[in-house]
């Protein structure tokens, strides 16, 4: 795969580095959202963008042309991430996987998550954008990036699925969790509101 | 389809992930089944709502306007190495009439040269700080998972000759380590690790209770020689380079310890030790 080829070519990343600063640039504030929300606090997420530029302006030389260069920077923002302090901090919290089975079945939550009928205060409450920020900081880490990635910048699953190492299923799955989650806390309940402490 | 879409087959269908005959046998199973169609419909609004909310956090002006100037810095600095391997052109005499015009176009260019030169530095050492900071940074993240995941070492002994041969086909470089250590002072082992996708050592000392990591990576030809931060985030940071290797400690022992622990390894690199 593309993305996972990222040897270096001495000299390349001299000849690259104005295409860097076009493609890298202008996806600054798109970075500093998603590091705000996997960070939760500014100062974090500044830390979190800057590591992240830098690692890729250095490994530039192993990107190649004509692949997606977003999905390439976010890979290495979600692995910039997991090594800061708020990452370890988040990777030590247990939240989904043992709880629900099989993470990569798609059909692998209560059937009772989704209501055969939809009520018309759902609707209403998906108009309230504070409760929907309320309930995506109540997100699990694992389903918040994956939610973050698929419906924020529009990855595709596949692109996902890389910049997470793990299989389209999996992505699937999360997401669908994701929004599962979205829709109780929406309700008012909090289906997975347990924690397990590693 | 006779049964419900399962919550994956919705989040596909509104996330546009579906194949060709995959959706055709949704659209069949949503014209017969309203509870599935309003589960949908939520599914779709729900995705554009998430969509509104989680644009949710503004990049700082300020911050936007200093990564800018990273990124232009670095470039500079790249266009910079460019010009210094570029050859030199001879210059043309000009006729004596034309020296006074000339001369003081040569003030000019010392003027604007030196002000060019000047600000190359500037940048140039910004960038190399910026650069040595993001390492310590990097090196510093290793550290504390290598104490968070409080695994034991990949080679797990206190002998030299046993953690350096470990190394071997491992690492495309080698290092020595020192025969005597200070007081207090103990090698744990050692772990094989990544940086900036290259392979490096991770030397696990002990000093009293307080753990140090030693890293030892190649040096990259075009490397920028640059001081190292004293501290990150309380830890303390010391290290040298040789011609081929760079190495950086890092520890939360007080700073006049890990300094004897990299004079050690520093003379064990001069003095050929196993």
């Amino acid at each position: 795969m593309t993305l996972l080829s990222w040897k270096r070519e001495k000299g390349k990343a001299d000849l690259q580095t104005s295409t860097f600063e076009d493609l890298a640039v202008p996806l600054l504030p798109r970075l500093y959202n998603v590091a705000h929300w996997l960070a939760r606090n500014a100062h974090d997420a500044e830390d979190l963008v800057q590591e992240t530029v830098l690692k890729a302006l250095r490994g530039f030389a192993s990107f190649e042309p004509g692949t997606n260069f977003k999905a390439w920077l976010f890979r290495i923002l979600r692995n910039t991430y997991l090594t800061s302090r708020s990452g370890l901090a988040a990777a030590r919290t247990v939240a989904l996987e043992d709880e629900l089975g099989d993470p990569t079945g798609p059909e692998s939550y209560p059937e009772g998550i989704i209501d055969r009928e939809t009520p018309e205060l759902n609707l209403i409450r998906l108009s309230d954008r504070a409760a929907l920020q309320a309930a995506m900081e109540k997100l699990p880490p694992p389903l918040l990036e994956v939610i973050l990635l698929c419906d924020i910048e529009e990855l595709k699953y596949r692109e996902i699925a890389i910049v997470l190492e793990v299989p389209i299923g999996t992505v699937m799955s999360r997401i669908a969790r994701a929004r599962a989650f979205l829709r109780k806390e929406l309700q008012g309940g909090s289906l997975f509101s347990r924690e397990v402490r590693a | 389809m006779t049964e419900h879409l399962s919550p994956s087959m919705l989040s596909a269908l509104a996330d546009g992930e579906l194949a060709a005959d995959q959706l055709a046998s949704v659209k069949e199973h949503l014209d017969q089944c309203r509870s599935c169609t309003s589960n949908a419909l939520e599914q779709a609004l729900l995705k554009t709502a998430t969509q509104k909310s989680a644009q949710h956090y503004a990049i700082p002006e300020e911050f936007q306007k200093r990564m800018k100037r990273l990124v232009a810095q670095e470039r500079a600095r790249a266009d910079a190495a460019k010009v210094d391997r570029t050859p030199r052109t001879a210059s043309r005499l000009r006729p004596w009439t034309t020296l006074s015009g000339w001369a003081v176009a040569a003030v000019f260019l010392l003027v604007a040269g030196s002000w060019w030169i000047e600000r190359q530095s500037t940048i140039r050492t910004e960038a190399v700080l910026a650069e040595q900071t993001a390492l310590v940074t990097e090196v510093s993240d290793l550290h504390i998972a290598t104490l968070a995941a409080n695994l034991p070492p990949q080679v797990l002994s206190s002998d030299r000759h046993t953690v350096k041969p470990w190394f071997q086909g491992k690492i495309p470089f080698t290092f020595n380590l020192p025969e005597q250590l200070p007081d207090d002072t103990k090698l744990l082992g050692a772990n094989l690790t990544y940086l900036h996708n290259q392979p490096i050592a991770q030397l696990m000392y002990s000093i009293g209770q307080h753990r140090v990591s030693v890293f030892i990576r190649a040096k990259a030809g075009s490397e920028a020689a640059g001081k190292l931060p004293a501290e990150h985030s309380g830890f303390q940071v010391a290290g040298f380079s040789t011609a081929d290797l760079s190495v950086i400690a890092i520890s939360d022992v007080d700073r006049s310890r890990l300094s004897g622990l990299i004079e050690a390894l520093e003379q064990a690199q001069t003095n050929g030790h196993v």
